[in-house]
């Protein structure tokens, strides 16, 4: 009788400290992620100005927040390009990526050295990444025009960073050189756990080096494959730093993505409901990726007390 | 169907493709390996010598791939002694970027660790009925956009004057590192026996003393980890700087490059040199702190 209840109070403390070492953190999401979302949402339904900003409420504006997004052409280009642009940095993240994480998984001198340097973008703070790019694609004086002219690839200089049919592929070279190491790095890890046995099967099998590649490697790392690729996704869709380090937005617009836009909706502007809708699109297109996000993560979360892996 | 001679031979020399056993293609794979380090690399080449140019060097519509005239000027520029020599496009931006950089980034790992550390070990050691529901909710919040965050921390922090202040900065740059820290930590504590925790109750121990005495101690490398991961997310935090700190006062180093962009001319020695004062962490961390930067990388981050 005394073991029990000892052991029911024992399991009480328990509980208690659990929420105790948890509580810090349930107050950190709610503050930090939580209500702005849910504020991100008021504000998305207000006609907001600079005065209403210092209150709680600002008037009720239904739909028209949204409507303006609609009719905007500006946001619904921004719309448009940052998808275009998502889905065009992953197919290039993906495949440089891909070719790397295969060079390195090959036994050649110095390839530990090269595999620890690769890391070195994904280190920069993304500003700088984006001045050190608009220096390097500067019209005059850029070693990107300097070396294509010398080459003689182009005779005029390119105006990598002042036409708007060109700037927005500037844009995604930089974000392509950004994202290949964590590609690399990710993909990498997986080959190396593709079971050696596996490998030699396929050879005896006659196997060619390609068909080695499709029908046995790319299945087996797959699952980590699709996750690159999803955390890829959301990475890439909100961009911010890079493009205002690049371009700004510019030329004339050319280069607004939804976040970049946003903010000069909301900080530029003080549109702040405008903002908050074109927010929300944003928030939409990435939470899509949530449901299977988590559920490629299921096995984490699964795992309950103790056992370990 | 296979022929036994040949896979014999193919398979004499384990762990190698017959690709591989060429040793003229094994250099091939080096010489591709360099070629991708130079694309890799050459940016951050070119903002070095960059910032030791002299203004009229990089104006002069050529790139020179050494250091032309080289000078300190820039670094003179961005940290205060010169602005007399350039133009004065920017007040504000003095030594202090590199400090106040330093602050949020140290106060960015500390409210992390603070947070973090013990949330993981809840989430990973106790039976709580929020587990799966709230590591769900970290999975989520890694991917909410920042400037979703942003505006509406910005009017919060409006009302509680936060706006324009180190903490306020640092509780909107914790947004970028504590879902990771928690998720990074939790997945460590897994590995730590269960019976570790028994013993120190038998022993009489408290579940803080449990956790104070007993587990941080062991959880060493993967709290450094998460404190340079935290500490680079500070560190590099551009949104928030731009959004909360709103202008006057606090600038950390990545709005002091910002600033120096300019709207209509750009100091490009004092960016650089700015550019390369933000880069001295990622370095200095690539030469130290390499293999717990190796492991968060690999744990599934995301960045932004």
């Amino acid at each position: 009788m005394t073991t029990s209840s000892a052991r029911l109070s024992g399991w009480r403390r328990q509980q208690l400290a659990g929420w105790l070492f948890l509580a810090p953190a349930i107050a950190y999401l709610l503050f930090a992620f939580a209500l702005p979302i849910v504020y991100n949402v008021m504000l998305s339904f207000e006609h907001t100005s600079p005065a209403t900003i210092a209150n709680f409420t600002a008037p009720w504006a239904g739909l028209d927040n949204y409507r303006f997004i609609l009719h905007d052409p500006v946001s619904r280009s921004a719309i448009v390009r940052t998808l275009v642009f998502t889905f065009g940095s992953l197919l290039g993240q993906f495949v440089i990526g891909f070719a790397l994480a295969l060079l390195f998984s090959l036994r050649f001198p110095g390839r530990t050295f090269a595999r620890s340097l690769i890391i070195v973008p994904w280190l920069l703070p993304l500003i700088v990444t984006g001045v050190i790019f608009r220096f390097l694609f500067q019209a005059e004086g850029g070693a990107v025009n300097q070396v294509l002219i010398d080459a003689g690839v182009v005779h005029q200089p390119v105006q990598w960073l002042n036409d708007p049919h060109i700037a927005l592929w500037t844009i995604l070279i930089a974000n392509i050189w950004l994202g290949v190491p964590f590609f690399t790095l990710l993909l990498y890890s997986a080959l190396q756990d593709v079971p050696l046995e596996v490998r030699e099967a396929a050879i005896i099998d006659g196997a060619s080096a390609w068909q080695r590649l499709r029908l046995v490697i790319v299945p087996i790392i797959l699952p980590v494959i699709e996750v690159t690729l999803l955390l890829g996704f959301v990475f890439t869709v909100k961009v911010f730093d890079l493009v205002i380090g690049l371009t700004g937005g510019g030329p004339a617009n050319a280069t607004q993505l939804i976040t970049t836009w946003s903010y000069n909706l909301s900080f530029q502007v003080f549109s702040f409901g405008e903002g908050a809708a074109l927010n929300n699109v944003l928030l939409v297109m990435a939470l899509i990726c949530a449901p299977v996000y988590l559920w490629l993560s299921r096995d984490s979360l699964r795992r309950s007390s103790g056992t370990a892996r | 169907m296979a022929q036994p001679g040949l896979a014999a031979t193919e398979l004499g020399d384990r762990e190698m493709t017959p690709f591989q056993r060429s040793r003229a293609l094994r250099w091939l794979c080096t010489l591709a390996a360099v070629a991708a380090l130079v694309v890799i690399l050459f940016p951050v080449y070119a903002i070095l010598v960059g910032s030791f140019e002299s203004t009229e060097t990089l104006f002069s519509g050529k790139f020179y791939w050494l250091p032309h005239a080289a000078t300190l000027d820039n670094y003179r520029t961005v940290l205060g002694a010169a602005s007399q020599s350039t133009q004065e496009t920017v007040t504000g931006a003095q030594s202090g970027n590199v400090l106040t950089s330093l602050i949020v980034g140290l106060g960015t790992a500390a409210l992390a660790l603070v947070i973090a550390v013990p949330a993981a070990y809840a989430l990973s050691k106790y039976r709580l009925r929020v587990t799966i529901v709230f590591v769900s909710a970290l999975l989520v919040a890694q991917i909410v956009p920042s400037i979703v965050l942003a505006t509406s921390l910005f009017v919060f922090f409006h009302w509680i004057h936060l706006v324009n202040s180190y903490p306020g900065l640092i509780i909107a740059d914790g947004t970028y590192a504590i879902p990771f820290a928690i998720l990074v930590l939790r997945a460590f504590f897994f590995s730590l026996p269960n019976d570790l925790m028994y013993a120190a109750r038998v022993d009489g121990a408290s579940e803080w003393q449990t956790f104070r005495l007993i587990v941080i101690p062991l959880a060493r490398s993967a709290v450094i980890t998460v404190a340079v991961f935290a500490f680079l997310a500070g560190w590099g935090d551009f949104i928030f700087a731009l959004t909360i700190l709103n202008g006057a006062g606090i600038e950390p180093i990545t709005l002091g490059i910002y600033n120096y962009l300019g709207n209509y001319s750009t100091d490009w020695g004092a960016v650089m040199a700015a550019a390369v004062f933000a880069m001295v962490p990622a370095a200095l961390l690539l030469v130290m702190a390499q293999r717990y930067i190796a492991s968060g990388l690999t744990a599934g981050s995301v960045k932004g």
